[in-house]
């Protein structure tokens, strides 16, 4: 009964923390954004550079939603924008490769086993085929 | 008086196992390589149709008997991005086959290059070079043969360098493959090494390899075999 009430009353009153990625080019105003929201009043900042786009992905996991800043007025790179929300989702859906699958299950360490890796997707049902088919093969060929 | 028999029955029985690393390009034929060296040496082999190999994504492991020795393979993926992986395999290995794709005198220069090397060279011609995207794909080849042979953990190991696709037409000789590969024979280094032309899909010249590279290994000091019993 309690943790009925407990989880009623931080329904109607409790604060759930989410994490909101504000994202977009340098210069785009991201910062500037964030101050507004945050003190209610503009502050002047450096924008940063692009080098700092890889690390965008440290961030994507356990996100709950995406604030992308686009600085309306620099034409120019509009493009280079639009390029970089679309890499950004792309990368967002995106699997590891398998060589990041293999250091991460540490498959370097088998050694005495023969080992591959194959892209599936089993909604899709893709690559299941040609991962069998390896698998027979395999068992077929052992000495 | 049972340890004097025990010690007779391992020397008679024990097998030395020795583990031989499989490194190239990608499509160069060291799977294609590893399973003719089953069929060539495996006991009742039946082996996989030739043309259902496809790129490896992982580990094949080959496993084969010849003169008392047990000799393990190890075939790894050669795709850039697996690379990165070999270095794993690199202390425990006695002995290295190195697979180039002799018809393609294109990759004949990644194969061999290292990113450290080329570095250098790209500092040098930036130099000389006016425009910055000429020399960038001039000189745009990655790292492998000199990575994997300046690796420390890699010292003293025999080397058998497999000028493959023999049969292929139009394919480099052997001279042209040890002359591009000794211009570069700092990276060699101390080890001994033996340039081999073969076709892994007939089996040409892939037994002389072996049995130099057997050899080599069994004279390694640097790198004892691993014990094995006959249990």
């Amino acid at each position: 009964m309690g943790s009925f009430f407990s989880s009623l009353f931080s329904s109607l009153f409790g604060q759930k923390e989410l994490r909101i990625l504000i994202l977009g080019l340098d210069g785009a105003g991201k910062t500037t954004i964030l101050y507004r929201l945050q003190v209610g009043e503009v502050v002047t900042t450096i924008p940063r550079q692009t080098s700092i786009r890889p690390y965008w992905r440290c961030y994507y996991s356990n996100t709950d939603a995406i604030i992308y800043v686009v600085d309306s007025v620099d034409k120019e790179r509009i493009g280079i924008s639009k390029q970089e929300l679309i890499a950004m989702l792309e990368d967002m859906e995106g699997a590891m490769s398998a060589s990041e699958v293999s250091n991460a299950l540490g498959l370097a360490a088998l050694k005495s086993r023969t080992w591959s890796i194959f892209k599936t997707s089993a909604t899709k049902g893709e690559g299941l085929d040609e991962a069998m088919e390896w698998l027979v093969d395999s068992l077929k060929s052992r000495q | 008086m049972f340890t004097l028999l025990s010690g007779l029955w391992k020397y008679l029985f024990q097998k030395d196992e020795y583990c031989i690393l499989i490194l190239g390009l990608d499509n160069a034929g060291k799977s294609t390589l590893l399973e003719q060296i089953k069929r060539i040496y495996g006991n009742n082999y039946s082996g996989l149709a030739f043309e259902k190999i496809k790129t490896t994504i992982g580990l094949n492991i080959g496993k084969i008997t010849m003169n008392h020795v047990k000799l393990i393979f190890w075939d790894l993926g050669g795709q850039q991005e697996l690379r990165s992986l070999w270095d794993k395999y690199y202390e425990e290995c006695h002995g290295v086959i190195y697979v180039i794709d002799s018809s393609d005198e294109r990759r004949l220069e990644e194969s061999q290059k290292d990113e450290l090397v080329v570095n250098l060279e790209l500092e040098k011609k930036k130099l000389e070079y006016k425009c910055h995207k000429c020399f960038e794909l001039e000189f745009k080849v990655i790292f492998t043969f000199e990575t994997v042979m300046h690796d420390s953990h890699m010292e003293g190991t025999p080397l058998l360098i497999l000028a493959n696709k023999q049969d292929l037409q139009g394919s480099l000789d052997v001279e042209t493959v040890k002359n591009a590969f000794d211009g570069n024979s700092s990276s060699i280094g101390q080890r001994d090494y033996y340039i081999q032309p073969t076709s892994a899909l007939t089996g040409d010249g892939i037994s002389d390899g072996i049995s130099w590279l057997v050899q080599r290994v069994k004279g390694n000091l640097d790198r004892p075999p691993r014990k094995k019993d006959i249990t």
